[in-house]
């Protein structure tokens, strides 16, 4: 025998010779191969990030990993369902090791008012130390100070909010809510902190004052109306939620996911989002592969028909074909992967989309975008091409395998 | 009851008199005297009182007749009786709480927080200015700033600020009340001494046995073509009115 055409080494050598047989169309469909693998990479991680920041976002605005109220709050948040502060049993569940942060809050709708102006806003009386680590507010003081301790007698206001109502630093406002007797309790406070915060929404929606000095207002003794906790871990709330409805079987204790239902849809949607990104995509990119090997084959019939002439048997025609198509995919992802890597890479000070953050902040996304690598999107976007892309030339390669060898090498 | 209200009268006068002639010390405690008089006198024991009330826009203007009881600091009803259109619209306020009724909608509507801020009616009057008129003796302290003659009389321009947790939106308020109690201005500042709104005695005049404001003007500074003007016509004092008068009830079925 001439050669060995059993030896699957022959097959990958064929193949990649024929693949440099026609280098600038190898290094063509190579190229857009590779394009279409970084932009699945770079875009997923661009819209993961942003996804990422939008939810670490929500859960620093008050939201919190696991929130507990009394039965009903969360339909209707009013001063009517409250609870009693943290009893020994629940304290000892919150002082959970995989616990990082909590604290009570009383969180009641109410309408600041100023010489000229009032607005309904949410009243948030805090625990100023508790809410390290648990909410934005602690760092988001950028005039004035922070509340001191939970008996503070000032208020901290959003700084879009103190604009709209005309007042600033250093000046009273009213605070009116309803009591527990179903009257009006209001009170007179001085703005002693503006808070900035993204989105700016949140900045007219909350007003915060010390916890101690609402639950004086409004006539509250010791009661919250909820207790927010952050855990290690976002993902994985369940075993600190079996213990904490151990510890307090008559509250309401729900995760994130339960409370923002919306963030759960957001992060749906994004994977979603990502996946037809890559269907069309890889469309693209298919069309251009099955066009490229069909190509191939089509101007190798006659070597074909040689080939099996000489006895090589067709499925190791088919198996030159996909050689060949695997060697082109394998190249494409690494290029592609390397490319995105390097762009991520570059991006991590964050794209800057501050230009257009208007109307950025109007659907809830910051105007500075930090890419988030995730293995998992990674792993998809190169499983699919791969996959698929083999897939997608068992079409070339059949027909190459397909032929009757005297018809081939008769053919002018 | 008349008379030991009017003993309480005779020695707030008493007192204003004497602390007035010793100017000087505790001029604090003067200031709050005089406003807690005033305040007193306005309000008396009890009271009826039919007025109109005039609102002033740049493009129109209209006129509404109420009927008003008070009794103590406590309780008020005010009832419009003219024009057809708006007759039957009443408030009753107890204390803090404050409900309005509509005959066209024949629903009781408790007024909440949210909008003790807004117009009362449509005038220039917030929910507030009604419901929290006595907050003026205990949420501020006051002082003395100057004595002025207004018709022979002597007149006490008092200023007062607001206590820091004082449910009050305003920097400070200056009222000029006459030897007689009568208040003859009220002007409202924000907190960087500017002037918002002011309501001015124009008229005096006696009615049910004494003299009163007849004529009070309320004009935000801002907007010197708009204004609300309250004109009372007649009114009696110290009459005894019955519990019922200040109920869910009357507000929404009138007995009279």
């Amino acid at each position: 025998m001439p050669f060995d055409a059993g030896s699957p080494p022959l097959v990958v050598t064929l193949a990649w010779r024929n693949l440099w047989r026609h280098a600038r169309r190898t290094l063509m469909i190579l190229f857009a191969f590779a394009l279409g693998v970084w932009s699945m990479v770079v875009i997923a991680a661009i819209s993961r990030g942003s996804m990422e920041q939008q939810l670490d976002k929500a859960i620093l605005t008050l939201t919190g990993h696991i929130q507990l109220h009394a039965p009903g709050y969360r339909d209707d948040p009013a001063i009517e369902y409250r609870l009693a502060p943290p009893d020994a049993l629940l304290r000892a569940a919150l002082a959970g090791r995989e616990v990082s942060a909590w604290a009570s809050r009383v969180r009641v709708p109410a309408v600041i008012a100023s010489e000229r102006e009032s607005a309904g806003v949410t009243l948030v009386g805090i625990d100023p130390a508790g809410e390290r680590g648990l909410s934005f507010i602690p760092a988001a003081v950028t005039a004035g100070r922070y509340l001191e301790s939970p008996d503070d007698q000032g208020l901290v206001l959003g700084r879009k909010l103190a604009e709209r109502l005309e007042t600033g630093l250093g000046r009273r406002v009213v605070l009116m809510s309803q009591d527990v007797n179903n009257q009006l309790g209001d009170r007179g406070f001085r703005v002693v902190g503006l808070f900035d915060t993204q989105p700016r929404q949140a900045e007219e929606a909350y007003v915060f004052i010390g916890r101690a000095t609402a639950q004086q207002m409004l006539k509250l003794n010791d009661a919250v109306t909820e207790i927010a906790v952050m855990i290690r871990d976002r993902d994985r709330p369940e075993a600190t939620l079996d213990r904490l409805r151990a510890a307090a079987p008559g509250l309401d204790i729900e995760p994130w996911t339960v409370i923002e239902p919306l963030l759960v849809l957001t992060q749906k949607i994004t994977d979603v989002i990502l996946i037809i990104w890559y269907a069309i995509v890889f469309a693209a990119m298919s069309f251009g592969l099955i066009n490229t090997l069909l190509m191939a084959v089509f101007e190798r019939t006659r070597e074909f028909g040689l080939f099996q002439a000489l006895g090589m048997p067709p499925r190791h025609i088919l198996g030159q074909v996909l050689v060949e198509s695997l060697i082109l995919l394998l190249l494409a992802l690494l290029l592609g992967n390397l490319a995105a890597w390097a762009t991520i890479a570059s991006l991590k000070g964050g794209i800057d989309l501050s230009a257009v953050a208007e109307g950025m902040e109007l659907v809830g996304i910051a105007p500075v975008i930090y890419p988030a690598w995730a293995p998992a999107d990674m792993l998809a976007a190169n499983a699919l091409v791969f996959v698929l892309g083999i897939a997608a030339s068992l079409y070339p390669a059949w027909r190459a395998a397909r032929h009757v060898p005297v018809e081939a090498i008769t053919r002018v | 009851m008349a008379l030991p209200v009017g003993m309480k009268r005779y020695f707030l006068n008493l007192a204003v008199l004497v602390c007035a002639l010793g100017a000087g010390q505790a001029r604090a405690e003067d200031a709050s005297a005089i406003v807690k008089a005033a305040i007193e006198y306005w309000r008396d024991v009890s009271s009826v009182a039919v007025f109109d009330m005039s609102i002033h826009r740049p493009d129109w203007q209209r006129t509404m007749t109420m009927k008003v009881w008070t009794r103590g600091n406590k309780e008020s009803l005010v009832r419009v009786t003219a024009p057809a259109k708006d007759a039957g619209n009443s408030t009753l306020l107890l204390d803090n709480d404050m409900w309005s009724y509509n005959p066209k909608i024949n629903r009781v509507i408790k007024i909440p927080s949210s909008m003790m801020n807004q117009s009362w009616m449509g005038s220039d009057f917030s929910n507030n200015d009604l419901a929290k008129a006595d907050d003026l003796i205990d949420q501020y302290r006051h002082t003395l700033l100057s004595t002025e003659r207004h018709n022979g009389r002597k007149l006490y321009v008092i200023e007062a600020l607001p206590n820091e947790t004082a449910p009050v939106v305003w920097g400070r308020e200056v009222v000029k009340i006459r030897d007689d109690h009568i208040l003859m201005e009220h002007a409202f500042y924000d907190q960087s001494g500017v002037l918002v709104k002011r309501l001015v005695t124009t008229e005096l005049k006696m009615l049910g046995g004494k003299m009163v404001a007849a004529r009070e003007r309320m004009q935000k500074a801002d907007k010197p073509d708009e204004w609300t003007e309250i004109v009372t016509r007649e009114a009696q004092f110290g009459i005894k009115l019955p519990d019922s008068t200040f109920t869910l009830t009357n507000l929404r079925n009138p007995r009279e």
